[in-house]
């Protein structure tokens, strides 16, 4: 029974890690950005939250579309006049940037909302679903199921909207993209802005299921990564089965070998999957790879 | 003429600055003030600034007929042991300051004190307890905290007679230095007293999210749950056991329960949790410079407008230490003569009856146990000089 409830608890955290993943996964596929500031860029949207459940008493879940919107117009700003500056070198000097990115982010959280652990606790926190001998609190659930929601909209917007089918071709063929009128920039700009969006919504959510200071930025982009390589890159089927990988496999290692080694094994696991198949479980060729 | 008189001003300014400063000591401590240990380290710190207080007020530390006004020079270590160690080499080399009180942490400790050892500088602190510290043979350090070995030993003696009798115990520990010696202490303790350890697991250091653990702890349904980490993973620990519907008959913690911020954290959640303290407010010893415990609590509440915790008690008793050992020794500059005033130390401060053994590690003090009870810290253990009785078994969560 332990181990039913365990692997309950790994889907409920995959279903963030999902989160997380897909807009990672999203920017590095598309823009061919490895975004090192993204666990950052999820933290500011964890701090929005919490100031405005202090503050305002605004119940957590409604303060989502708040961080959402901040984060993706942050996002946009940034692709637009910082990235783009550099979007055609090589990729080392990207890396460069959103690492020096996640540093200064890191300690203006540091130095503005110091590096004590916040958590934002409504009232109705401690109360769990009871189904025999399972438990499952009702703040993980409400998590996971907008973490799905999301995740699916999102690939509904990149399957269906002309401007998702845009981001899509500019990842496939970028001067075919531009013959058909698509504008590069702009494209990459508002999957920046997609991508950073989503990591805010994931860090307001991360507010209500745990502790958070400004140190663990580094992570989340950690976890981002793991979901990236475990499902291919750029692709949100890929994040969701990456995400949900990624949350049993840390729970369970967490179980039968301990908490301790939990960082350890979600490495190997991603190191495994390099080796053995390195476009990731969804990942084909096409994505990300044909630019270079 | 006027020249003149602005150059006797001048003099006069001049010397009186230098006297001024001839008739200060200065102490050097590396604190957390923020980070992770924040929290603790700035409570140590309110009990180096009160002591400091209480002392200058008397007018000072006394050497032979001359009273010396205490002063402090703090560096923040960001929660940083390795920048800790840089901070307290800083003081030594830089700042020139030989008399250094400890910072809150095991780590802190650890690392800072071989920079005190390597320079010949001296340590008092009240704010580490790993057993550790005291194996490397060093001649300048002294703590006043129970060592972390022994920290759950008094709970699990105390729980072995209430009824019914718990049978088995649940350890889970941060793997840090001292709460790793703290769980094999209370492991050790509980084989000692008859329990049955039937789980003894780790996390890493930091950790937010133990819900696994907790899962597992359900699955062993064991009396009592005893956790040893640090004040955010006891928080992590009693929310998810609530949230896992995870009822022992006790619940207890090495660190946390003594904290004001345990309540204020998890309101009517933190009810008849129990904890370990080194220190209470309620017990009654006699102290060289405030007087008595009692008077210290009542200097620390008009001065901070709160109860003082632990820690803050523990800053406060190594600078009383601290200034007796020096007007014992009757030298400031002394090393050697202040050390040997330290290691023959003898004397009850607001702390306990503290005289420390070769090493430089406190002997024979023990610790008390608290427990939760209507949103108050209260005192339930040794019964001689507890204020109220333990409620147990400990209800189920609502």
């Amino acid at each position: 029974m332990i181990i039913l409830q365990i692997l309950v608890n790994g889907f409920l955290l995959g279903g963030f890690y999902t989160l997380i993943g897909v807009g990672f996964t999203l920017v590095w596929g598309v823009t061919n950005i490895i975004n090192l500031a993204h666990g950052a860029i999820a933290l500011l949207g964890a701090y929005i939250t919490y100031f405005i459940f202090q503050y305002w008493h605004l119940d957590p879940f409604v303060t989502l579309p708040v961080s959402f919107l901040s984060m993706f117009l942050f996002g946009y700003v940034l692709q637009r006049y910082l990235m783009n500056l550099v979007v055609k070198a090589q990729i080392f000097m990207l890396l460069i940037l959103t690492f020096g990115l996640e540093i200064f982010l890191v300690n203006f959280m540091t130095t503005f909302f110091s590096a004590d652990f916040k958590s934002v606790t409504p009232d109705y926190a401690g109360s769990s679903l009871v189904l025999g001998d399972i438990v499952i609190p009702y703040i993980r659930l409400g998590v996971f199921a907008i973490c799905v929601i999301v995740t699916l909209l999102m690939s509904f917007f990149l399957d269906r909207t002309w401007t998702g089918k845009a981001i899509k071709a500019t990842s496939l063929d970028i001067e075919a993209a531009m013959m058909s009128g698509i504008n590069p920039a702009k494209i990459y700009a508002l999957t920046f802005a997609f991508g950073s969006g989503l990591a805010g919504l994931s860090g307001s959510l991360l507010s209500l299921t745990q502790a958070f200071s400004p140190n663990i930025a580094g992570g989340l982009t950690l976890r981002a990564f793991i979901v990236s390589i475990l499902g291919g890159l750029g692709r949100i089927e890929g994040a969701f089965l990456g995400g949900l990988v990624l949350g049993v496999v840390e729970t369970m290692s967490s179980y039968v070998i301990g908490e301790s080694y939990k960082n350890a094994i979600a490495f190997g696991l991603m190191v495994l999957m390099l080796i053995i198949k390195p476009s990731g479980l969804l990942g084909r060729k096409y994505y990300a790879e044909v630019k270079h | 003429m006027k020249k003149v008189v602005l150059a006797f001003l001048a003099l006069l300014l001049l010397s009186y600055g230098a006297k001024a400063h001839a008739d200060e000591i200065v102490f050097g401590a590396a604190l957390s003030l923020t980070g992770k240990l924040a929290k603790e380290g700035n409570l140590v710190k309110s009990g180096y600034e009160l002591w400091k207080e209480m002392v200058n007020k008397k007018g000072g530390i006394k050497i032979g007929n001359k009273k010396y006004k205490v002063n402090i020079k703090y560096y923040d270590d960001e929660s940083d042991p390795n920048r800790g160690a840089k901070l307290v080499e800083k003081l030594i080399t830089e700042d020139k300051i030989k008399l250094i009180l400890g910072p809150y942490g095991s780590e802190s400790v650890f690392a800072t004190s071989a920079i005190t050892e390597k320079y010949g500088a001296l340590m008092v602190q009240g704010g580490a307890a790993a057993d550790k510290l005291y194996t490397r043979g060093f001649k300048n350090l002294f703590g006043i905290y129970t060592v972390a070995t022994e920290y759950m030993d008094d709970i699990l003696e105390m729980l072995r007679n209430k009824s019914p009798k718990p049978a088995t115990v649940a350890i889970i520990y941060s793997n840090d230095l001292f709460s790793a010696q703290v769980a094999q202490g209370a492991k050790k303790s509980a084989e000692k007293y008859g329990y049955n350890v039937v789980l003894y697991k780790d996390y890493p250091k930091g950790t937010q999210d133990l819900s696994t653990v907790i899962v597992e702890i359900k699955g062993k349904n064991p009396d009592i749950i005893l956790g040893c980490g640090h004040f955010q993973d006891t928080i992590v620990i009693v929310k998810q056991s609530k949230d896992y519907k995870v009822n022992p008959k006790a619940l207890a913690f090495s660190v946390g329960p003594a904290l004001p911020d345990f309540v204020d954290s998890l309101k009517s959640d933190a009810e008849n949790v129990l904890g370990a303290a080194q220190w209470t407010t309620t017990l009654k010893y006699k102290d060289p410079v405030f007087g008595s415990n009692t008077e210290f609590v009542k200097a620390y509440k008009a001065k901070y407008k709160e109860d003082p915790a632990y820690h803050a008690a523990g800053g406060a008793a190594a600078g009383v230490i601290f200034q007796r050992a020096i007007e014992k020794a009757g030298t400031k500059d002394d090393i050697a003569k202040i050390r040997t005033a330290l290691s023959n130390y003898s004397e009850e401060t607001l702390y306990g009856k503290i005289k420390f053994d070769q090493t430089g590690k406190v002997v024979g003090k023990g610790m008390a146990v608290i427990q939760i009870q209507n949103r108050s810290q209260r005192t339930v253990y040794p019964e001689a000089v507890a204020e109220s009785k333990a409620v147990y078994p400990k209800p189920a969560w609502k």
